[in-house]
């Protein structure tokens, strides 16, 4: 099993974690939920757990602003919960200090790939077997991207899914690519031109002969009032903490959103020891729409009677799916646990828990294809952008390809299919001809396609409409804008959702806009009746990530030095 | 809607005052904005009144027209001052700016400049590194003196359009977006936009790099041209840099807002994409100007940054350029010279005061538009 436990110390108190845990493992395991307190005092802890939202940053041996989530529990670490304003260091700090930067690295890979995903992978195996030169960077220290998500350092594979996922990574390191894990990628330019920091602190340029991007998704929350308390993640957070780090959330869980991920994660988490008090999905059950069920179990007999298993490994395990049910609001105890309260028909009903977990949807991270220009149209039945490709998986820039989760929710078969596609293509254009079977995947492709639709008829992937909900819930996380403040900003002039931004400071902090870029340009569209866009997002900037000032300096001196 | 006395073209901060200015006047005004690359939505605040180094690098011949100008620079962060009085809070913070040396030479340089600038009326002292340690204690090792002007300061240029576009409301400005593509002058001034057309009997232009199109039929060369410049932003930090800081040689604006968030840029270029797309931003440019702002502030090496932008600026001559057009009174154009978002209040006023006819309390006689007669 997992050996040499390590000792880290959370505000002055000694905690114990497994070898390769992440911080947020560790801390909650150790039952610590509140990681931080924004500048307005609220607590926060693990939301996404996939280094997105920024809500998880502690100091770690006085560096401030560091990721838990995304941070390697290590032997003696100091770590503190992250004050909302750092002190600047002064000449006592930084006197003496040797500042000697990393030499920079310049890579000029035939094929690179952004993402070591299901789509990643599968891209990166094709490409290199084919005699490409393949690079693939991943800002996730633990392998497999979400579908995959591999165990961290030496703990057992959980499943057969674990096992792929391990499988498929060892076929693209045997094919010849070069995995990275805990690469920050911060700026991608015309090009392609990316620029990105190596786990040790090496600054990275990338000059690729051909760029694969399958960044993947994130999740979309349920947006009510108390979404934002400690303890309440999203479902895939929960998900990692289990599987990559063998952590439960909390002992009384709940489940919430729509989708088969909330099922699958629900009775995960159950196996795991969690009492799992209901899974809330706002879609009505199968059993009201059996033609829905039908045409799902002809599309794709074998996932179908997975999904079914789920089901009933669900039922055995004591664990209610509530069908028609959406959360309405959560509140905090003074102990720190919650109360969730869900509604049902007009009912609510109110569940204590020590955590919620909740996924509304998806959010692709487009931002590189966003950044590099690639052409973006709206899908209204998911509720977000799809990149436009051929197919051949190239996008609208030259020598960009873009393939998964990425370009709009398409599921880890359709990503797996996409890759290899990519992969073959990419290959090709370096002049490397692939024995790639592409009928069978583009079979594969169109099947998996096929089953995706059928399986969201039976979910709700539309995001919410927000006219309901009250004016003090909050939209930005970071700024702490509510939705009432961002009414009231568009009632001047909502022409742009850049404007309202201005206005209310909505998107400004950390994650980015993530969280609430979808939901304002949703508001913005509505008020002024115009169909969303790419326009209708926030602008894509660099850097893509936060990135530390000491970092960019690093590269500037070291391309300086080349110079 | 009843025809405007006056129509002003450009919501930008120079617009915007004017239009605030003019209805309290009393008179009826529409302000019709195309909202595209407005530099007064992109600006960083800083309140400039010594002579910038980055403008007498890039722009030695319009280096005389700037210094000309320093005495209209006091004018116009009092403005500010009186502006921040009556419809503030715009997190305005009026603690000076330091221009750091960082050889013997740049110093030296400083010290010519400020005894230019206190000819001319500006509060300006040459600091030692000991008099800089008590100030400025996060400053780099290698920092051996500095320029402190007391005139100077820094706001949040966000905080302060929201509270005068609020006010401009309130007062009855009636707020248009359109994009004027024509004037046409007769018994009154007629416009044509993309949307919309329009007549007033006075039209201001405050269009920044959109007026020297403008006026080009009305027997003008305003040499208006747009200059795409690039900003960055940190996440916060404890409240610890009061001043704005400067350097001698290179290009470089930093300060720290209310939020704690430092705020860093000072002319490095974007990439224009038009004058009507956003610019885009420039890799060399972030990692040039972040790296040397490091550099210069090691304190601020730990903090991220969160957010870049690209911004359209406007320059002309380095001079204001106020007046009315000669054979087309009944317009009068208004783009301010270098740092016009501190200089975008007083002369929107002196327009405004233009417009009604109101003795004006600065001669704006030397930013006259006589000098680009075609
Ligand atoms: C949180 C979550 C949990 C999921 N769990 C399941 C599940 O249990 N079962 C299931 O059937 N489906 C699940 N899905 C859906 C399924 O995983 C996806 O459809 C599938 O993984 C898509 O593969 P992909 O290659 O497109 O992206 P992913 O597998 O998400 O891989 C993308 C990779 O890119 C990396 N990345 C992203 N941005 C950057 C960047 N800027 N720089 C460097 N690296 C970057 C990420 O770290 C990630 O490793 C989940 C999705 C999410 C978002
Ligand atoms: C990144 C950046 C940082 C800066 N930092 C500072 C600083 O720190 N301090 C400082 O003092 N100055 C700074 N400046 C300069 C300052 O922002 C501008 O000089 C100032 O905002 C100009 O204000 P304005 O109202 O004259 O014009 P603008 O704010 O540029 O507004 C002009 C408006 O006119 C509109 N327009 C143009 N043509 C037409 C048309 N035909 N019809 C209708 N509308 C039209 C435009 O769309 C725009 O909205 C900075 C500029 C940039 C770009
Ligand atoms: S939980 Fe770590 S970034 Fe979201």
């Amino acid at each position: 099993m997992m050996s040499d436990p390590v000792t880290f110390f959370f505000e002055g108190e000694a905690l114990s974690a497994r070898n390769g845990q992440s911080l947020a493992a560790a801390l909650t395991d150790a039952g610590q939920r509140v990681f931080r307190h924004t500048g307005k005092g609220s607590p926060r802890g693990v939301f996404c757990g996939m280094g997105v939202c920024q809500d998880c940053l502690v100091s770690v041996d006085g560096q401030p602003n560091q990721r838990a989530c995304m941070t390697l529990a290590r032997d003696g670490a100091l770590v503190q919960r992250q004050v909302a304003r750092p002190e600047l260091e002064s000449k006592a700090d930084f006197d003496g200090k040797p500042a000697q930067p990393l030499a920079a690295r310049e890579l000029t890979p035939d094929v690179l790939v952004i993402g070591g995903g299901a789509g990643g992978l599968n891209a990166a195996a094709v490409a290199a077997s084919a005699g490409a030169s393949v690079l693939v960077l991943d800002e996730r220290k633990v392998a497999g991207g979400q579908y995959f998500k591999q165990p961290a350092a030496d703990a057992p594979l959980l499943d057969a899914q674990q096992s792929d996922g391990a499988d498929l990574l060892a076929a693209a390191r045997e094919a010849g690519a070069e995995l990275l894990g805990g690469v920050e990628i911060w700026g991608a330019f015309a090009g392609p031109l990316l620029y990105a920091v190596a786990p040790d602190g090496t600054p990275l340029v990338l000059r690729p002969k051909q760029l694969i991007v399958a960044t993947g998704a994130y999740e979309r929350p349920c947006m009510v009032p108390g979404w934002t308390l400690p303890g309440v993640m999203t479902t895939g957070a929960a998900q990692t903490l289990w599987r990559s780090y063998r952590s439960l959330p909390g002992r009384r869980v709940a489940v919430c959103g729509s989708g088969p991920l909330n099922l699958q994660v629900a009775l995960e988490l159950a196996r795991g020891g969690a009492e799992v008090r209901l899974v809330a999905e706002s879609a009505p059950s199968p059993l009201k729409r059996p033609a829905s069920a039908m045409a799902l179990l002809l599309a794709g007999p074998k996932l179908a009677l997975a999904g079914s298993g789920m089901l009933l490994g669900l039922r055995r395990a004591g664990v209610p799916v509530h069908y028609d049910t959406g959360l309405a609001a959560i509140a905090a105890n003074t102990d720190g646990s919650l109360r969730a309260t869900f509604r049902r028909n007009g009912r609510e009903e109110t569940t204590e828990l020590d955590a919620l977990c909740m996924n509304d949807g998806f959010e692709p991270q487009n931002e590189i294809l966003r950044l590099l220009g690639a052409d973006m149209h709206y899908d209204p039945a998911f509720g977000h952008l799809r990149c436009t490709r051929t197919d051949s998986l190239s996008t609208s820039v030259d020598g960009v390809y873009a393939v998964g989760d990425c370009c709009g929710l398409g599921g880890a078969p359709a990503a797996a299919a996409e890759g290899r596609i990519a992969g073959a293509a990419a290959a090709a254009a370096c002049g490397f001809a692939t024995h790639e079977d592409l009928w069978s995947s583009r079979q594969a492709l169109a099947g998996a396609r096929r089953f995706q639709k059928r399986l969201w008829a039976l979910h709700d992937p539309a995001p919410r409409n927000l006219d309901t909900l009250p004016d003090d819930t909050l939209i930005c996380r970071c700024e702490e804008v509510t939705l009432g403040q961002f009414r009231n900003g568009m009632a001047d002039d909502a022409d742009h959702i850049g404007t309202v931004k201005r206005v209310t400071r909505v998107g400004m902090g950390c994650c980015q806009g993530r969280y609430c870029g979808p939901v304002a340009a949703r508001l913005v569209a509505n008020a002024t009746g115009r169909s969303l866009t790419d326009h209708s997002y926030f602008a894509p900037r660099v850097p893509i990530k936060p990135v530390s000032i000491g970092t960019l300096m690093a590269t500037q001196e070291a391309l300086d030095a080349k110079a | 809607m009843p025809k405007p006395e006056l129509l002003i073209v450009g919501g930008g901060i120079t617009g915007l005052c004017a239009a605030i200015s003019a209805a309290q006047q009393g008179a009826r005004v529409t302000l019709v904005d195309a909202a595209v690359n407005a530099g007064t939505t992109a600006n960083a605040g800083s309140l400039h009144v010594q002579l910038q180094s980055r403008f007498m690098r890039l722009y030695p011949e319009q280096a005389p027209n700037v210094e000309a100008s320093l005495p209209l620079y006091l004018r116009a962060v009092r403005e500010w001052d009186a502006l921040e009085a009556t419809h503030g809070p715009f997190e305005m913070v009026r603690k000076g700016g330091l221009m750091l040396a960082e050889d013997a030479e740049q110093l030296a340089f400083l010290e010519t400049k400020a005894r230019r600038e206190a000819d001319k009326g500006l509060d300006v002292e040459i600091l030692d590194r000991a008099a800089l340690e008590r100030i400025a204690p996060w400053l780099g090792p290698q920092i051996i003196g500095a320029e402190l002007c007391r005139d100077e300061g820094k706001l949040n240029p966000l905080a302060a359009n929201i509270r005068l576009q609020a006010v401009a409301r309130s007062l009855g400005v009636s707020l248009v977006r359109d994009r004027i593509t024509s004037l046409l002058i007769g018994s009154d001034v007629q416009l044509r936009g993309e949307t919309d057309s329009y007549r007033a009997d006075q039209v201001i232009i405050a269009a920044a790099w959109g007026a020297g199109d403008l006026v080009s039929g009305l027997g003008l060369a305003l040499p208006s041209r747009a200059e795409p410049l690039h900003m960055n932003i940190t996440e916060p930090a404890a409240a610890g840099i009061e001043h704005l800081i400067q350097h001698a040689e290179r290009s470089i604006t930093l300060k720290q807002l209310q939020s704690g968030q430092i705020v860093i840029g000072g002319g490095w270029p974007a990439q224009s994409r038009g004058n009507h797309a956003v610019p885009e931003v420039l890799a060399t440019s972030m990692l040039g100007n972040v790296a040397l702002a490091g550099r210069l502030v090691p304190g601020i090496t730990g903090l991220r940054v969160i957010r870049t932008w690209a911004g359209m600026n406007t320059t002309i001559d380095g001079k204001t350029a106020l007046g009315r057009l000669a054979g087309a009174e009944r317009v009068i154009v208004a783009v301010p010279g270098d740092a016009g978002y501190t200089l975008g209040p007083l002369v929107g006023r002196l327009a405004a005061e233009l417009a009604g006819d109101v003795p004006g309390d600065v001669d704006i006689a030397p930013f006259s538009l006589a000098r680009f007669a075609a």
